[in-house]
């Protein structure tokens, strides 16, 4: 028994699930349901279905390259059964996935966090800017503990000069 | 032959029920019938079918036959799968070959377009629908066969043909 890819989606085919086609030049593509299946059919190329696990490796979304993927790499050559190897193998197998998930979730967060540390200083901004369609600027004036601390803003340009009006 | 006429009516789903009740007989209604896809959906999404009487199949040895049209599909009913055995004639030939145009042959289907299910529960489709002429013993009249095969040939008892293929599937 062996846990296939997705061809399209890139996620696990267990047993007893989805379909294989075979092409005319011996390719075989496996899989996982019948929405991969028909995505295939309709010629949709993977890396542009935003979807699939193919998109978001090619745009940096998710984790590439890591040394908990080693582990699942496809080995062709068949071991003798060995059944210390065979228990250690499977009391490995959650630790690894929990370190795996972990990782992955750390990746997410440090992309995500770009657009925290954005969105809090825009509304800073906004704050300090827009103050005025929250209260009227002279009951702010009135009242001390209504106003944000005055800043001193230093101004580059040049001072125009006030010409005085001709009569 | 039924299957190619259908597709050539349009998407109006009473007309295409009317067709396949009236033209294949025992065989199951070859397309969907819903009234919102486009003309691209109905062209991907295909129901694929048993072979039956009519089916014209590739032949993918070297006996000198090229194309073959099933006029009986042994032990079903409903028509041959993979790896079943159909008796076909022979509609073009190479010149100078084993078997000649209008001959009556029997062939084992070792590649068609609707899935077949395997014992691990998996379902396998290959893209086209190819047959291997074999005697009537189920010896392989060819010498080579081209293109991928299944292993469901093992468990039907045409090793020959596997001994021959160039990829197992």
């Amino acid at each position: 028994m062996r846990l296939e890819k997705c061809w399209f989606c890139s996620s696990t085919i267990y047993p007893g699930h989805g379909i294989q086609f075979v092409r005319n030049d011996a390719k075989i593509f496996r899989f996982c349901r019948s929405k991969c299946h028909k995505n295939f059919k309709m010629k949709r190329n993977p890396r542009k279905v935003k979807w699939t696990k193919a998109y978001r490796r090619l745009h940096g979304k998710d984790m590439t390259q890591d040394s908990t993927f080693e582990f699942e790499r496809k080995r062709n050559r068949p071991q003798r059964y060995d059944r210390i190897n065979t228990e250690k193998v499977l009391q490995a197998i959650p630790k690894i996935s929990k370190v795996k998930a972990t990782r992955q979730k750390d990746h997410i967060t440090k992309r995500l966090s770009v657009g925290r540390v954005n969105r809090r200083t825009e509304d800073r901004r906004e704050l300090e800017q827009s103050i005025s369609l929250v209260k009227a600027p002279s009951v702010l004036k009135e009242d001390a503990t209504l106003t944000l601390p005055k800043q001193k803003v230093t101004v580059s340009y040049a001072q125009t000069e006030n010409t005085p009006m001709e009569e | 032959m039924a299957a190619r006429f259908l597709s050539k009516s349009s998407s109006g789903s009473s007309l295409l029920g009317a067709l396949g009740t009236s033209l294949l007989g025992v065989g199951s209604v070859a397309r969907q019938t819903t009234s919102n896809l486009t003309y691209s959906d109905i062209f991907f999404q295909q129901q694929r079918t048993f072979i039956q009487m009519g089916t014209k199949l590739k032949v993918v040895d070297n006996s000198g036959a090229k194309r073959v049209m099933c006029i009986q599909a042994l032990k079903s009913k409903k028509g041959a799968k993979l790896g079943d055995i159909i008796i076909g004639s022979v509609k073009e030939a190479q010149p100078r070959g084993k078997v000649k145009k209008g001959d009556v042959v029997y062939g084992v289907v070792v590649r068609a377009a609707m899935q077949r299910g395997r014992c691990d529960g998996s379902h396998v489709r290959f893209d086209d629908n190819a047959v291997v002429l074999v005697n009537k013993q189920g010896e392989p009249i060819g010498t080579r066969v081209f293109g991928p095969v299944p292993h469901e040939l093992r468990k039907k008892k045409h090793v020959k043909i596997l001994a021959l293929a160039e990829h197992i599937a």
